[in-house]
């Protein structure tokens, strides 16, 4: 065995070195030098992959548009403003909270908003509260992110799920009966859903013929459709969401259930009803905000300036909540000309949206106490289609105010505590 | 037992004092030196590179699941493809403790280990007989009834939304106070300070008889047992071990988080340890250490730069498994010691 020799550099040393420069090059972008200080930092932390990818997309594009405008409006407190967007996956909350780490203390943000899922907005909420920033949640419904797990600084622009079902369980009742059949994903969306009918049903003496808890992602409903029809109940509630909607809905129509009993249910979103095949568009349903609003100001222009962004497709209730989550953002610091999160949070007590950001009737406001939004929700039927545009799946029948849909402040669970 | 590429000259050259070379056990006290030093120091260079300092806290978290894992794996060669089971059961117990029982970390932290050492001496006699693709694949079925246990018991889980409303309490010593909630730096080094304990521990373990044994027993099994090793025991006690420190990094993690996330328990996060491991190279010590800071930093890189990212992580895995199938650290200690 020879004696290793002291560093000779030879030919492949040398080719080393150039590879790991030109490595360098690529990596380059990593090191930050320079940043623009003068910028005001919106930091959004939303699903781009995975099973709520499109959703997360769409409320993408409505903050896109709202920053777009806000900047044209000169900014907040005349500073430009910069969308940061980091993608939180669907299902790994551990990736979320670390995005949100690295928006807050990296790229040191003035707002957080995020997420569409209930787990992540949960677990958002807790860092942004630790950070001390104000944060908006677009579309995490769960009842405890304004409930047991509300923060001073996490106002929220969609509704509870408890909200959902109050809106739309008067309009069954009378529309079909009291007795209902529940088919229920298994998971805490789909049981806190349950629990809010369980609750009207209980008010109103009606009954309960039944439930099947269906595992997420299920593909074949036909056992739970076939024992929903043997119990018979005067409606069927669907509670899921999703691909499991389409599927699900699909299923109950090929079984020409429709036809029997009434088929319905809680949150629907107009991304799941694109994708249902034009016979399964059916059900009477609460969607959260729609775009054919022919009465209330502001909401053509809007449907316009999405439909340009959108590849000519209008806005659902997903590119809303990005586009007033993010005017809430300037509406309150330019209103307090400070970008103090207390200050802020303090100034969005009981504020209501001015109607070029509420798109809705009934000026919503945010609600103090709970920080939530106390919008309009939309209780209709859905159709199989629009007689002047193929997206017009949805026919609003009742507009339900929201602080009537929601519980009090007292029953929520939410206890603010307000930094001294 | 799996074997994956293992000649018999290679794992002799992993070996350190198996190794003729002159000077090796020098370079190998300098490479530890220089990780500990860069370790230490993580929090300042970080930042100015353009990460921050919980990307360190998680890489130190995640790279200590991955050696827990890797003491099974590479030393032992038993593959388990049910880790998370164990990280987030420690999770989940240090999250249950503060929120529901005592609000102490280290009490929760110590719920979060004793749980998950409960859990793994069972489950562990039970499987321990079985080798190869079947010991694998029954670690899975195990790790997710954990996962179904935390995902379907909303009440006390708090189901597919996680377990929230708590957070990490400041660590009372005493004589002083730990402010690991609001100080950053502060648990960054209160992490690191429970890696390098680990992890020290880990490494004794490897330099003793029973880690001597545990080598023999990868190496040939049917010689160990012929030489009167008793080879079940052995790998039980090697498996507790491995799930000891992985349940611990889940109560870091947990902690880093403020929240217990049922996907913590999911085959899809053992599988992530898997390829940590993998990626730096099994058969070395750092080796784990390297591959999850490879995962991780790449992970948070391109993920804010494109949607696909996932594919680039998936990718880079499938080249490294193709062309450097010891890991990174494989091949840096081959062309160091050739």
């Amino acid at each position: 065995m020879t004696q290793p020799k002291s560093f000779p550099i030879g030919r492949r040393t040398v080719l080393k070195a150039a590879a790991a420069a030109g490595v360098a090059q690529v990596a380059a972008p990593f090191v930050i030098s320079a940043r623009a200080a003068e910028t005001v930092k919106i930091g959004l932390n939303d699903p781009l992959t995975g099973t709520y990818a499109l959703l997360g997309k769409n409320e993408q594009i409505g903050c896109q548009l709202a920053v777009e405008q806000i900047n044209k409006k000169g900014g907040i407190l005349g500073r430009k403003v910069e969308l940061l967007v980091e993608d939180s996956t669907s299902a790994d909350t551990g990736i979320a909270v670390q995005k949100a780490h690295k928006l807050i203390d990296r790229d040191k943000v003035n707002f957080l908003l995020g997420n569409v899922n209930s787990a992540m907005a949960i677990a958002l909420g807790e860092v942004s509260n630790q950070a001390g920033i104000l944060h908006i949640v677009t579309g995490g419904h769960t009842d405890s992110v304004t409930g047991t797990d509300c923060h001073w600084n996490v106002f929220r622009v969609c509704n509870t799920t408890r909200m959902e079902t109050n809106s739309v369980s008067s309009t069954l009742f009378k529309k079909y009966g009291k007795k209902f059949y529940f088919i229920t994903p298994d998971y805490a969306f789909g049981h806190t859903l349950q629990q809010g009918f369980e609750a009207a049903l209980k008010a109103n003496n009606g009954t309960e013929t039944g439930a099947s808890l269906t595992p997420l992602g299920s593909t074949d409903f036909s056992s739970y459709l076939i024992k929903a029809e043997a119990s018979k109940p005067d409606v069927i509630i669907f509670l899921t969401a999703g691909q499991d909607s389409v599927n699900a809905l699909k299923q109950a129509v090929q079984f020409g259930l429709n036809k029997k009993f009434g088929i319905a249910g809680a949150q629907q979103e107009l991304e799941v009803l694109e994708g249902l095949p034009p016979e399964a568009r059916i059900g009477t349903w609460v969607f959260e905000w729609y775009w054919r609003q022919p009465n209330v100001p502001h909401v053509k222009e809007f449907v316009a300036e999405i439909r340009k962004v959108n590849g000519g497709k209008v806005p659902t209730a997903r590119h809303w909540f990005g586009y007033a989550s993010t005017w809430t953002c300037a509406l309150a610091a330019n209103h307090t000309k400070s970008l103090n999160a207390l200050k802020m949070a303090k100034f969005l007590q009981n504020f209501k949206l001015p109607p070029e950001v509420a798109l809705m009737p009934n000026n919503p406001f945010y609600r103090e106490g709970d920080n939530q939004l106390m919008p309009t929700l939309y209780v209709g039927h859905a159709q199989e289609k629009g007689k002047d545009d193929p997206e017009d799946l949805f026919v609003v029948d009742k507009e339900v105010k929201g602080v009537d849909a929601a519980l009090p402040v007292a029953e929520t669970g939410c206890k603010m505590k307000w930094p001294a | 037992m799996v074997r994956l590429d293992k000649p018999a000259e290679e794992s002799a050259q992993s070996e350190a004092p198996a190794l003729p070379v002159p000077g090796f056990r020098i370079d190998k006290r300098a490479a530890d030196a220089i990780v500990w030093l860069l370790l230490l120091t993580m929090p300042f260079w970080l930042n100015w590179i353009g990460g921050y300092t919980q990307l360190g806290t998680r890489v130190v978290i995640l790279a200590l699941a991955a050696m827990s894992l890797n003491f099974l794996l590479g030393y032992t060669g038993v593959l388990s493809f049910g880790h998370a089971a164990y990280f987030g059961l420690g999770g989940y117990g240090v999250g249950l403790t503060l929120k529901y029982l005592v609000p102490n970390t280290l009490v929760g932290m110590g719920v979060g280990i004793v749980a998950a050492i409960v859990a793994a001496a069972i489950i562990g006699a039970l499987i321990v007989r079985l080798r190869g693709i079947y010991f694998a694949m029954v670690t899975i079925a195990f790790g997710q009834v954990f996962y179904f246990i935390a995902y379907r018991w909303n009440n006390v889980t708090g189901g597919d939304d996680g377990l929230s409303g708590w957070h990490r309490l400041p660590i009372n010593l005493g004589f002083t106070q730990i402010d690991i909630l609001h100080n950053k730096l502060a648990f960054y080094y209160v992490v690191l300070f429970c890696f390098a304990v680990s992890v020290g521990i880990m490494a004794l373990l490897l330099r003793s008889p029973f880690g001597r044994t545990l080598l023999a027993i990868r190496e040939n099994e049917r010689r160990a047992r012929f030489l009167g090793i008793p080879v079940d025991r052995h790998i039980w006690l090697s498996w507790l071990i491995s799930c000891t420190f992985c349940s611990l990094a889940g109560t870091l993690y947990a902690l880093l988080n403020n929240f217990s996330d049922p996907h913590d328990l999911h085959w899809e996060q053992s599988g992530n340890f898997v390829i940590m491991a993998v990626l730096g190279g099994m058969r070395s010590f750092w080796g784990p250490l390297i591959g999850a800071g490879i995962f991780i930093v790449l992970e948070d890189y391109i993920s804010s730069r494109t949607e696909n990212w996932e594919s680039f992580i998936g990718l880079f895995f499938v080249l490294v498994v193709l062309f450097f199938p010891r890991g990174v650290l494989g091949v840096i200690r081959r062309r160091t010691t050739q």
